[in-house]
C-alpha cells in the first residue's frame, strides 16, 4: 500500500530530507498523491491539538494534520477575518481554506483548545458550507469519572458524522486494528524520543520534528514504515556528542515552529531532550489498550494515559509538577519555554511555570515564535546568551 | 450635514441607577465582612452560565472575579494591578481581567469598594470561555483552595437544543457538586429552598426579558448597552434572591413608565444600534459620549447576555431545578454558544429591535468575544447589508484605548450613515 | 463667485485648498504642521487664499479635516478625512470606487459610491506597519532619501522576503539582509512588496472594486504604485495632487454648504429623521 517514493528511499539522511520536504509543503502533495492512488478514499483534516484519529481511520478515511501553513504562504485573505492579536496558525489555516487548498478534504475536525480555535471552527462552517466541519468538546473535569463516560458518548456522536461521509460503520475489530496501528507509530516515536534523551547526538529535535510532522501528512502505514527504518539506522549513525546544555522544551503544542528555528536553538548550544511538538499526535504515554469497548479505551486513555498539555486542566496536579518531574527524569539543565506569539494557553501557563521553576531553581528561557519566520537571528542571540550563562556558570 | 449634537445629559441617572449602586454596595459590604470576620463561606464563580441557585441554597456568598475586575477598571484602578501581574510573568497578550484580578489577589485582595474574601471553594463553570479554566486554575494554585471544574459541553451542533447526553452529563456533575457542597458546609441540600431560589431566578429572568423588550419602542427608554451593563450587576450578584427580584420589579416599572411617556436617554434618538462586545470599562463615559453626540442609542447588546439570555423564552424552572440550571449553562448564555449562533442572535436583534447598524467593539483581552469578528463584520455588512462598524480597544487595560482614533472611526461611520439617511429620505 | 475652503491638518503636514463654485482648485498651500496646530491651520488657509488672489474672508465656508480638525478654529464644520478623501478622489477621478490612502502614520481603504459617498471603510492606525513610517525607516536604514527608494525598488531582481512588517523591526531585518550581501534594490523591492501585500489585505476587508485611486503622501512613490498594481492585478489612479485629496474633499463639502445657503454659523443642515430606516439601508449599503 505504500507509495513508490518510500521504497526508493534507503538512507537515513534521504529519509529525513524527504520528510522535511513533506513537512514544509503547504499543498499536501504527498497526501494528494496517495489519495489519487487510492480512488474513493477520503481524507479528514485535523486541527491541533488532539484528534481521535483512530475514529477517522477506522471509518476508512485518512486523517491528516492541518496545522497552519508554516512560512510558505502569504496571509492575504484571512487577515480580514481575524485580528492582529490572534495567533498565526488560526489565520494561516483559514487562509489555506480561503485559497482552496483544503478542497481535497472531506472535512475538518476542531476542538476546544482555546477561544480563537473554537471560533475558527464556526468561521470555517460559515465560509465553507459544503465542508463537513465537526467540533469535539473534550472534558475538563478530570477529577470526575463522569468525564470519561461523557467522552465516550461524544466519540459516538463524532462517529455518526464520520459515517455519513464514509458510508462505513466501523466494528470493534476495525477500531482495534486502527488503534493497534497508531499504537505502533506512537511507540516508535516514543523510542525516538527516548534516544534523544539517552544519546541526543544521534538524532536531533529538528529531525524528529520533521519525522513526526511528515507522519501527519501521509498514510499511517507509510509513516510506520519510515519510522521503523529510521530506528534501524540510527544506532549506526556516525555522530559525536557535542558540548551542549540539556534542555526540555515546552509550549509549542499547537502552532508549529519553523524547522529553522529548532535548528537554530540546537546550533546555539542546546540538546533538546524532549518537547511537545505535535503533542496531539503523540498524546499517549503508552499503548491504548485493545479491549472489547475500543471507544471506552480511547476515552479513558485521553485522560489517564496522556502526556501533559497546556490545554488540559487536570486539577489533580499543579500545572508545573509534570515539567519539574520531566526535567529531573531527563537530567536536563534547563527549560526552554517556546510559546507561539499570542498563544493564550501557553502564555498563561508560563506565569505558573516561571514561579515553580524559580522555586525549584531550574533555569529557563522564554521565547516567543511565529510560524511565519525566515530569519532566526534574534532567537539565536537569545538562545546563545542563555547557553553561555549556563555553560560559564 | 455632519454635525454631531452636544447632548447635555447622555446617561440615564434615575432612581434605578442609585438603587443599583446601593444594592451592589451592600453586596460588597457583605464580601468585606466575610473577608474580615470569616463570617460566611465564599465560593468563586464565573458570571456566564453558573449554578448560583445551588450555591445560594447552601448559603454561600458568590464571589465573581469578573465583576471585581470590571469594577477596578471602572474606578481606574486596574493598570497598576495589571502591571504587577505582568511582572509576575503574565503576558501583555493575556486577558487583562485575569491580570487585574491576580494583581488584586496579591495586593491583599483589597479594593476601593471591598475586601474580597479568600475562596473556600473555587467553582469553575466552564461555559465556552477557555480562559475561565486558566483563571481559576491559577487562583486555585495561589489560594490553595479546592477547585471543582464544572464541565459544560460547548453548544457545538446546529440543532436547536443541546443533546440529552449533554444535559445528563451536566446534571450528574451538579449532583456531584451537591455532594461537595454538603461536605463543605456540613448541611444537607434543602431541596425546597433550592426550588424557591430557582423560582426567584425564573421570575427575575422573566422581568429582565420584559425590560429588554422595552427597547423595541421608539425612542428606546434606556440605552441597551451602556445602561444595560449597569443594570446587569444585580442580575449576577443577586440572582435567586428576594432583593434581586425586587430590583428588577422596580426597574421594569421605571422603564415601562419611560417607554409609555416616550422618554429616551437622549434628547433625540437618531440612530438605533446593536452593540457587540464588552465595553471599555476604564473609559465608559468617553465611549458613551462618542455615540451620544450622534444621537445614537443601543437597542440591544450581546454583552448584556453573557450571564444569561432570557429574551428568547428560557426560564429557570422550579419543578426541574437541576435540569433547568443545566440548560441555562449549556444553552442560555452567550459564551457557551458558538460564533455562528451569536451571528443569529445579533441578526434577530437587528431585525426585531429595528436597528440601523451594528457596532462591533473588539477587545484585545477577550478572544472569546473578539477572535474572528472580522468574519462577523463581513457577514453583516456584505451578506446582510447591515452597516457595520468595527472598532478596537480593551475592556480592562486602559493602555489600549485611543480616543482620537476611535472618535475618528465613529465619526466617519455616522457621517456616512447620516448621509445615507438623507438620501433615503429624499 | 462663491468659494469653499478645506483645511486638512495632518500630524506632519497641513494642506489647504480653495475651490471656486465651478469646482476648480484656485488656491492651495502645503506647510509643516509643527507644534502649534491651530496656527498651522490658520497659516495654511491664509496662504491658500493668497495663492488664489482672494481675501480669506471671501471664502464662504470652511471645513476642517484630518486629525487636527478640531483645531481649525476658524472653520465652520469638522468632517473626518475618510469622508473627505472619498469626495476628493471622486472629484479628481469620477470613476473611483475604491480609495487606498497611505499616509505617514496610517493606511485606509475606502469604498466609494458614484457620488463620492462613503460606502465602507477600514483603517489601520494602531500600528505603523504598512505606512509611510515603514518606508522612512527603511530608507534611513539603507541610507537613501525617501524620494529615491521608490525608483530604486523597481530595479529589484529578486526581492527579499521580510519576516516582519513592524516598522521598528524592519531596520534589523534590513541590516541582516545587507550583511548577507543582498542588494539594495532587492531589499527595497521586498520592502515595497511587503507593504503592498499588507495594504491590499487591509483594503480587501471593504472589497476592492475598480477604479482604484491611490492617495496620500506615499502615492507619490512610484515603487509603491507599481507594487500595489502588481498585488491587485489592477491599475491604480494617481495624480500630483494626491497630497491634497483630503483638503479637496473638505473644500467640496464646504462649497456644497455655501451653495446650499448655509452661512457657516455651525448649525449644520437640518436633518429630518424620516420614516424609520429599514435594517437594510438604501442601495449600496455598508
Amino acid at each position: 500500500m505504500a507509495s513508490t517514493s518510500v521504497q526508493e528511499i534507503s538512507t537515513l539522511d534521504s529519509i529525513l530530507a524527504s520528510c522535511r520536504e513533506i513537512a514544509q509543503d503547504p499543498e499536501f502533495s504527498s497526501a494528494k498523491r496517495w489519495l489519487a492512488e487510492h480512488p474513493g478514499k477520503k481524507a479528514i483534516g485535523c486541527f491541533p491539538i488532539y484528534c481521535p484519529i483512530e475514529l477517522i481511520h477506522a471509518s476508512g478515511m485518512l486523517p491528516l494534520g492541518v496545522i497552519g501553513a508554516g512560512n510558505q504562504i502569504e496571509i492575504t485573505h484571512a487577515d480580514s477575518r481575524f485580528q492582529s492579536f490572534v495567533c498565526s496558525i488560526v489565520k494561516s489555516t483559514l487562509e489555506l481554506g480561503l485559497t482552496q487548498r483544503l478542497k481535497f478534504l472531506d472535512g475538518m475536525m476542531f476542538h476546544s483548545i482555546c477561544d480563537p480555535a473554537r471560533n475558527l471552527a464556526s468561521v470555517f462552517q460559515r465560509n465553507f458550507p459544503d465542508m463537513f466541519v465537526e467540533y469535539i468538546h473534550f472534558p475538563q473535569n478530570f477529577a470526575s469519572v463522569l468525564a470519561r463516560q461523557y467522552l465516550e458518548t461524544e466519540y459516538r456522536r463524532i462517529l455518526e458524522g464520520l459515517q455519513k461521509r464514509s458510508g462505513h460503520a466501523p466494528t470493534a475489530e476495525d477500531f482495534n486494528r486502527s488503534i493497534g496501528l497508531y499504537n505502533r507509530i506512537r511507540a516508535a516515536l516514543r523510542k525516538i524520543y527516548q534516544i534523544r534523551t539517552d544519546t541526543p547526538h544521534l538524532i536531533s529535535a529538528a529531525e524528529s520534528f520533521v519525522l513526526t510532522r511528515a507522519g501527519t501528512l501521509m498514510a499511517p502505514e507509510d509513516s510506520l514504515k519510515i519510522l521503523e527504518q529510521v530506528l534501524a539506522e540510527i544506532p549506526a549513525r556516525p555522530s559525536r556528542p557535542k558540548d551542549r546544555i540539556r534542555v526540555v522544551l515546552e509550549g509549542s503544542f499547537c502552532e508549529l515552529p519553523p524547522v529553522g528555528l529548532i535548528e537554530t536553538l540546537e546550533e546555539a548550544g542546546c540538546y533538546i531532550l524532549d518537547d511537545d511538538f505535535l503533542r496531539g499526535w503523540r498524546w499517549f504515554t503508552e499503548d491504548v489498550p485493545i479491549q472489547d469497548n475500543p471507544l471506552a479505551a480511547l476515552a479513558e486513555s485521553y485522560s489517564e494515559r496522556a502526556y501533559y498539555s497546556g490545554t488540559k486542566h487536570d486539577t489533580r496536579e499543579t500545572k508545573a509538577a509534570h515539567l519539574i518531574r520531566l526535567v529531573r527524569e531527563k537530567k536536563a539543565d534547563a527549560v526552554v519555554f517556546q510559546a507561539a506569539k499570542f498563544c493564550e494557553p501557553a502564555l498563561f501557563d508560563y506565569a505558573l511555570y516561571r514561579k515553580a521553576l524559580e522555586d525549584a531553581q531550574i533555569p529557563h528561557l522564554l521565547l516567543e515564535f511565529e510560524e511565519k519566520t525566515w530569519s532566526f537571528d534574534r532567537a539565536r542571540s537569545e538562545a546563545e546568551t542563555f547557553v553561555e550563562s549556563l555553560l560559564f556558570d | 450635514m455632519a454635525q454631531a449634537q452636544t447632548a447635555a445629559k447622555t446617561d440615564y441617572q434615575g432612581r434605578i441607577h442609585n438603587l443599583q449602586k446601593d444594592m451592589i454596595g451592600r453586596y460588597y459590604s457583605r464580601l468585606t465582612a466575610a473577608a474580615e470576620n470569616k463570617s460566611e463561606k465564599a465560593i468563586y464563580m464565573l458570571i456566564s452560565g453558573n449554578p448560583v441557585e445551588l450555591t445560594e441554597a447552601f448559603g454561600l456568598i458568590p464571589v465573581y472575579p469578573e465583576v471585581n475586575a470590571l469594577q477596578l477598571a471602572v474606578k481606574k484602578q486596574s493598570l497598576p494591578l495589571i502591571l504587577a501581574a505582568e511582572e509576575m510573568g503574565y503576558s501583555t497578550d493575556n486577558c487583562a481581567y485575569v491580570k487585574a484580578d491576580v494583581g488584586m489577589y496579591f495586593a491583599g485582595r483589597k479594593t476601593p469598594f471591598a475586601t474580597i474574601p479568600e475562596p473556600d471553594l473555587i467553582l469553575c463553570n466552564y461555559v465556552g470561555c477557555n480562559v475561565y479554566l486558566q483563571w481559576f486554575e491559577h487562583l486555585a494554585e495561589y489560594s490553595k483552595a479546592p477547585i471543582y471544574n464544572l464541565d459544560v459541553p460547548f453548544f457545538r451542533t446546529t440543532s436547536d437544543d443541546p443533546s440529552e447526553e449533554d444535559v445528563r452529563y451536566v446534571v450528574k456533575q451538579l449532583e456531584e457538586l451537591v455532594e461537595v457542597l454538603e461536605r463543605m458546609t456540613g448541611q444537607k441540600l434543602d431541596y425546597k429552598k433550592l426550588q424557591r431560589i430557582v423560582e426567584l431566578s425564573g421570575e427575575t429572568g422573566a422581568l429582565w426579558s420584559e425590560i429588554k423588550k422595552l427597547t423595541m419602542e421608539r425612542p428606546a427608554p434606556y440605552d441597551a448597552y451602556f445602561d444595560s451593563v449597569m443594570m446587569m450587576a444585580p442580575l449576577y450578584c443577586l440572582r435567586g434572591t428576594e432583593d434581586g427580584l425586587w430590583f428588577f420589579q422596580e426597574t421594569y416599572k421605571e422603564m415601562k413608565k419611560r417607554a409609555d411617556s416616550h422618554e429616551g436617554p437622549l434628547p433625540e434618538e437618531k440612530f438605533r444600534l446593536v452593540m457587540e462586545g464588552p465595553p471599555p470599562w476604564p473609559y465608559l463615559r468617553q465611549f458613551r459620549d462618542m455615540f451620544s453626540r450622534w444621537g445614537a442609542v443601543a437597542v440591544a447588546s450581546t454583552y448584556s447576555t453573557v450571564g444569561g439570555i432570557w429574551e428568547f423564552g428560557f426560564r429557570h424552572d422550579p419543578l426541574r431545578p437541576l435540569e433547568s440550571i443545566a440548560r441555562h449553562m449549556l444553552q442560555w448564555n452567550m459564551t457557551n454558544r458558538n460564533f455562528r449562533q451569536r451571528y443569529q442572535q445579533i441578526k434577530k436583534y437587528v431585525e426585531d429591535w429595528k436597528a440601523d447598524a451594528l457596532v462591533i467593539h473588539s477587545v484585545k483581552s477577550c478572544r472569546l468575544f473578539s477572535a474572528g469578528q472580522g468574519d462577523m463584520r463581513e457577514y453583516f455588512s456584505k451578506q446582510l447589508g447591515v452597516p457595520t462598524l468595527l472598532i478596537e480597544s480593551d475592556l480592562e487595560d486602559p493602555r489600549y484605548f485611543s480616543e482620537a482614533q476611535l472618535r475618528n472611526r465613529v465619526d466617519a461611520f455616522f457621517e456616512a450613515l447620516e448621509h445615507q439617511k438623507m438620501v433615503a429620505a429624499k | 463667485m462663491t468659494y469653499g475652503g478645506g483645511v486638512d491638518v495632518g500630524s506632519t503636514q497641513t494642506k489647504a485648498i480653495i475651490l471656486s463654485d465651478d469646482r476648480r482648485i484656485v488656491g492651495r498651500s502645503l506647510i509643516n504642521t509643527g507644534a502649534n496646530v491651530s496656527q498651522a491651520a490658520e497659516r495654511s488657509f491664509r496662504e491658500a487664499a493668497a495663492s488664489a488672489g482672494i481675501a480669506p474672508e471671501k471664502v464662504a465656508y470652511v471645513v476642517g479635516t484630518g486629525y487636527g480638525r478640531y483645531k481649525v478654529n476658524f472653520g465652520n464644520a469638522q468632517i473626518t478625512e475618510i469622508s473627505c478623501h472619498a469626495r476628493g478622489a471622486n472629484l479628481l477621478f469620477p470613476n473611483t470606487r475604491t480609495v487606498i490612502d497611505m499616509g505617514g502614520q496610517d493606511a485606509k481603504g475606502i469604498r466609494v459610491g458614484e457620488n463620492g459617498d462613503v460606502k465602507d471603510f477600514v483603517m489601520n492606525d494602531k500600528c505603523a506597519a504598512g505606512t509611510g513610517r515603514f518606508l522612512s525607516n527603511a530608507a534611513e536604514t539603507v541610507g537613501l532619501s525617501l524620494d529615491k527608494i521608490g525608483p530604486i525598488s523597481l530595479e529589484a531582481k529578486k526581492p527579499v522576503r521580510l519576516s516582519t512588517v513592524c516598522a521598528v523591526f524592519v531596520e534589523s531585518d534590513i541590516m541582516s539582509y545587507l550583511a548577507e550581501g543582498k542588494t539594495v534594490p532587492d531589499i527595497l523591492g521586498g520592502v515595497h512588496s511587503a507593504i503592498a501585500a499588507r495594504t491590499v489585505a487591509l483594503v480587501r476587508r471593504v472589497g476592492i472594486e475598480p477604479e482604484i485611486t491611490f492617495t496620500g503622501g506615499v502615492s507619490r512613490n512610484i515603487g509603491m504604485v507599481k507594487a500595489l498594481e502588481e498585488k491587485l492585478g489592477l491599475r491604480v489612479n494617481v495624480c500630483d495632487d494626491s497630497h491634497f485629496i483630503g483638503a479637496i474633499g473638505a473644500a467640496i463639502f464646504a462649497l456644497e454648504r455655501a451653495l446650499g445657503g448655509e452661512t457657516g454659523t455651525g448649525s449644520g443642515k437640518a436633518n429630518p429623521v424620516a420614516a424609520p430606516p429599514a435594517s437594510q439601508p438604501a442601495a449600496g449599503a455598508h
